[in-house]
C-alpha cells in the first residue's frame, strides 16, 4: 500500500501548478536515473565497468524513430508538412512498436557482442565498449538510410498527448519503476549474488561452478533492454535525432551514467538514484549560476567526490551511519571485512 | 512507519523538486518595462566561436534598440534583454534549455541558436509550444520543409552559399575555351546538417553542369586534420575545391592547404570571416573564394546602423574584430522581433507570429521579408574573394565590386 501512495504521489506532480513549467527537468532526471540505474548492473554489481552502454541508448532511439518513419511516412519523411498529422492512436502504436523494437535489436546486440568481449576483463573490457560507443556513433553518422550527419527528426506528438514532457514524465517514471522493482528483486536472488561474485572474485566464482560468462551476458541484456526503451521514448521527447550528440552521445550521457552511479554509490540499488539526482540537480544549479564555468564546477565537484567520498554519497552515509542500517559497527569486524577483500 | 523505499523516495523527490524550482527563478516574459527574449547560445563546445559572434550580434542590437527609445508597445515603451544559456554545442542540451526558457522562464520570443543542427533540435520545441523563433543561423534546406509555422530565418538557405562558386567555375571554364561538364569537383564537408546541406546544394548545382565530382569527403566534427582528403587532392588535381565545416573548418582548411603547399585552381568555402582566415593566416588565406550572407560594403540601409558600413564600424568598436556575417545577421534577428512587437502592438505569441510572417523591411544586414515557409526570400548570398588581404565581392554580378583572380597562382609562385 505505501508503494502505492509513493506512486501515486509522483504520478500526481505533473497536476501541481507549481511544477509544470519543470516537466522537462523531472522527464530528464528518470531518463538521468535509468541511464545510471542500468550502468550500475555491470559497473557496480558485477565491477565490469562499460563506457559503451549509451550503444543501445542509441540503437533504441534510431529503431524507434526509423519505425515510426517506415510506419507512416516511407520516403517522403523529409519533406512532410505538419509532422503533427499523425493521430493520438498511430503515434502511440507507432511509439510503442518501435520501442519494442528496438529493445528486442538491442537485446540481441548486447547478447551478440557480450558473447564476444565479456570474456574481456578488467581495463580491457572497459577500452574495447569505449570504441564501440565511438564506432556506433560513427557508423550512425555515415548512414544515409537514418539521416547520417545531418540527423533524423521524429514525429512531432499529436495534441491527444497533451504536453510532450508530462506525457513523457509518466513514460519514463513507469520504466524507472520496472526498472528499480526488477533490479531490485534480480539483486536479491541468485543471480545478484552470481553477479556479485564475478565482481569480487571472477576465478573463484568460475571454480564454483557458475557460469559466468552466461551470467554477465544476461546482465548486459537486461541492461540493453532498458536502456533501449529509454532511448526510444528519449528520442521522440528530443524530436531531433543528432547521431553524436543525442544518440550515441558518449562524450555526455555516456560519460555521465558512469558519474552519476559512482557519485551516489556504485554497487548499491539506490546509489545510482541518488547519484543521478544530485548530479542533476547540480548541473542545472551550475547551468543557471555559473554560466560558462558549469562544467569546471562539475568538474571539480566530480574530483571532490571521488577524493573525499570514494565509496559514493549512499556508501558514505552507510558507513558513517552504519548502525541505522543494521550494519555492523564493531570496528575490528569491519577490519576483518576488508582485509577479506569485501571493500565494497 | 514508511516504507524505508518510499521514505527515501519522497525524500530524493522532494528535495530535487524544490533545488529545481530554487534553481531557476521564474521570469515573465514581460517584466515592467523590459521585454525578455531568449536564446540558448554555443559558448563551449565546437561551437564556440560562432556561439559568440551570435552573442554578440544580439548584444549589440539590444543595445542599439535601446538607446533609440526602444520598442513600443500599446503607447509604452519597452527596453529588450535576452536570456542566455549555454547548450554546450549539442542538440541534446538545446531542446532542453529551449523548453526551459519556454516553460521556466516564461520567454515567449525566442531568439535562435547557432548552427543548423541545434536549430533542428529547438524548432520542435518552440513549435510544439507555439513560440515564434527568430533565427538568424539555422541554414539547412531541412529545417523549412518541416511545415513549422513558428521558425523564421532571416538568413538565406544552404543550398545557396556556395551555389555561385559552381557557376563561377563554369564560367571561367567558358572563358578559357573548355567545356564546363569537364571540370573536376572535390568536395570536403563536415558531417552536420549544416555542412552536409551545402555538400547536397552543390552536387545539385555540379550535376547541371555535367560536372565530374572527384572526392566527396564527409569530415568528422571538431574538424581539425583534414590531411586524408588533401591527399587525394594532389593525386587527382580537382579544378575546384569545396570546403565546409564551420570555424573549425575554415581554419584547418587554409592551414593544411599552406602547409603542405597543395595547389588547386579554385577553392571555395564557408565561415572565412567566423574564422577570421584572414587576420590568423594572411597572405595564405589568399585566392579564396568565401560564401557570406552580408559583407560590410553592401548597400542596404536603416534607421539603427545607419549602412552595413557603419554596423561594422559600430560592431568593431564594441568588440575589436570585423562582423563576420553570423553577427550581422544575429543583429538582424533582433530587429525583426523590435518591428513585429510594434506592428503586432501586442505580446500574444500567435498575434506575433502573424506579425512576423509579415515582414517586409529593409536592414543594414538586406532586405527580410519571409516566404511561407519562413526562410528570408529577400535577400542573395554573395561569394567573395580574398585579393592581397582585402575581402573583394566577385558574385553575383550585380554585387560584384572586382573580378575574380582564377586561377589561384601555385605555391611555388606565391
Amino acid at each position: 500500500m505505501v508503494i502505492g501512495i509513493g506512486v501515486a504521489v509522483t504520478l500526481l506532480v505533473p497536476l501541481v501548478p507549481l511544477f509544470q513549467p519543470y516537466m522537462i527537468q523531472f522527464a530528464m532526471l528518470w531518463v538521468l536515473i535509468l541511464m545510471a540505474l542500468t550502468w550500475d548492473i555491470l559497473g557496480g554489481q558485477m565491477g565490469y565497468n562499460s563506457f559503451g552502454n549509451v550503444i543501445f541508448v542509441g540503437v533504441g532511439m534510431y529503431t524507434t524513430a526509423v519505425v515510426q518513419r517506415e510506419m507512416f511516412f516511407g520516403a517522403e519523411y523529409a519533406s512532410v508538412a505538419g509532422q503533427s498529422s499523425l493521430s493520438l492512436v498511430d503515434y502511440l502504436t507507432g511509439l510503442g512498436i518501435g520501442m519494442g523494437s528496438g529493445a528486442i535489436l538491442s537485446v540481441a546486440l548486447a547478447a551478440f557482442l557480450g558473447s564476444g568481449i565479456l570474456a574481456l576483463r578488467g581495463h580491457y573490457f572497459a577500452i574495447c565498449t569505449l570504441g564501440l560507443g565511438v564506432a556506433a556513433g560513427e557508423l550512425a553518422s555515415g548512414w544515409d538510410y537514418i539521416g547520417a550527419g545531418s540527423g533524423l527528426v521524429t514525429p512531432l506528438p499529436p495534441d491527444g498527448v497533451g504536453e510532450s514532457s508530462t506525457f513523457f514524465y509518466y513514460v519514463f517514471f513507469v520504466l524507472v519503476v520496472i526498472t528499480f522493482m526488477l533490479l531490485r528483486w534480480l539483486y536479491s536472488c541468485r543471480f545478484g549474488l552470481a553477479i556479485n561474485a564475478i565482481r569480487d572474485d571472477e576465478d573463484k566464482a568460475e571454480a564454483m561452478g557458475l557460469h559466468t560468462t552466461r551470467y554477465k551476458v544476461v546482465a548486459w541484456c537486461v541492461a540493453a533492454f532498458f536502456l533501449a526503451l529509454t532511448g526510444g521514448a528519449f528520442g521522440n521527447l528530443m524530436v531531433f535525432i543528432d547521431p553524436t550528440e543525442t544518440a550515441f552521445a558518449g562524450a555526455t550521457f555516456g560519460v555521465w551514467m558512469v558519474l552519476m552511479a559512482v557519485l551516489g554509490g556504485k554497487g548499491r540499488l539506490w546509489g545510482p538514484v541518488i547519484g543521478a539526482t544530485v548530479f542533476h540537480v547540480l548541473q542545472e544549479t551550475f547551468w543557471t549560476y555559473l554560466f560558462g564555468w558549469q562544467r569546471v564546477a562539475l568538474g571539480l565537484l566530480i574530483v571532490a567526490v571521488v577524493v573525499f567520498f570514494p565509496l559514493g554519497i549512499v556508501g558514505w552515509v552507510r558507513e558513517r551511519f552504519a548502525h541505522r542500517f543494521g550494519e555492523a559497527v564493531d570496528p575490528a569486524a569491519r577490519t576483518e571485512q576488508v582485509t577479506l577483500g569485501d571493500g565494497t | 512507519m514508511l516504507h524505508p523505499v518510499i521514505r527515501r523516495a519522497a525524500l530524493v523527490s522532494a528535495v530535487s523538486a524544490l533545488a529545481f524550482v530554487l534553481g531557476a527563478p521564474a521570469q515573465a516574459k514581460v517584466e515592467g518595462d523590459t521585454i525578455v527574449l531568449g536564446a540558448a547560445l554555443s559558448f563551449t563546445g565546437k561551437y564556440k566561436t560562432n556561439g559568440q559572434h551570435t552573442k554578440n550580434g544580439y548584444d549589440l542590437a539590444v543595445e542599439r534598440i535601446n538607446e533609440k527609445g526602444g520598442v513600443k508597445v500599446g503607447g509604452k515603451s519597452y527596453k529588450l534583454k535576452v536570456v542566455y544559456y549555454d547548450d554546450e554545442s549539442t542538440a541534446a542540451r538545446g531542446a532542453q534549455l529551449a523548453e526551459r526558457l519556454i516553460k521556466q522562464d516564461g520567454v515567449k520570443f525566442m531568439l535562435g541558436p547557432y548552427s543548423s543542427g541545434l536549430t533542428k533540435a529547438i524548432a520542435p520545441v518552440t513549435e510544439q509550444a507555439g513560440i515564434p523563433m527568430v533565427e538568424g543561423n539555422g541554414a539547412s534546406r531541412a529545417l523549412f520543409n518541416k511545415g513549422y509555422k513558428y521558425l523564421f530565418a532571416v538568413l538565406s538557405t544552404s543550398e545557396q552559399y556556395l551555389a555561385e562558386a559552381i557557376n563561377l567555375a563554369a564560367e571561367q571554364a567558358k572563358a578559357a575555351g573548355q567545356d564546363p561538364a569537364k571540370l573536376k569537383v572535390a568536395v570536403a564537408v563536415e558531417n552536420d546538417p549544416f555542412s552536409q546541406d551545402i555538400r547536397a546544394g552543390v552536387l545539385d548545382d555540379a550535376k547541371r553542369y555535367g560536372m565530374q565530382i572527384v572526392i566527396d569527403d564527409k569530415l568528422p566534427k571538431e574538424l581539425n586534420d583534414m590531411s586524408a582528403t588533401l591527399t587525394k587532392v594532389r593525386a587527382l588535381k580537382p579544378d575546384l575545391l569545396i570546403v565546409s565545416g564551420h570555424a573549425k573548418g575554415a581554419a584547418t582548411a587554409i592551414r593544411q592547404l599552406s602547409e603542405q603547399k597543395i595547389d588547386v585552381p579554385m577553392l571555395a568555402m564557408t565561415h572565412c570571416e567566423a574564422a577570421q582566415v584572414r587576420a590568423k593566416f594572411g597572405a595564405l588565406a589568399d585566392y579564396t573564394l568565401c560564401a557570406t550572407q552580408w559583407a560590410e560594403t553592401m548597400t542596404y540601409k536603416d534607421d539603427y546602423f545607419g549602412s552595413a558600413g557603419n554596423y561594422a564600424k559600430d560592431f568593431e568598436s564594441h568588440f575589436g574584430y570585423v562582423p563576420p556575417y553570423q553577427a550581422a545577421e544575429s543583429t538582424a534577428s533582433v530587429m525583426v522581433w523590435k518591428d513585429a512587437l510594434e506592428r503586432a502592438n501586442s505580446f500574444d505569441p500567435a498575434k506575433l507570429r502573424d506579425a512576423i510572417a509579415a515582414t517586409d523591411m529593409q536592414t543594414f544586414y538586406g532586405n527580410i521579408k519571409f516566404d511561407e515557409t519562413g526562410k528570408n526570400i529577400a535577400k542573395p548570398m554573395v561569394l567573395r574573394q580574398i585579393q592581397a588581404g582585402e575581402y573583394k565581392v566577385v558574385a553575383p554580378s550585380k554585387w560584384a565590386s572586382d573580378k575574380i583572380i582564377h586561377p589561384i597562382p601555385p605555391w611555388s609562385a606565391r
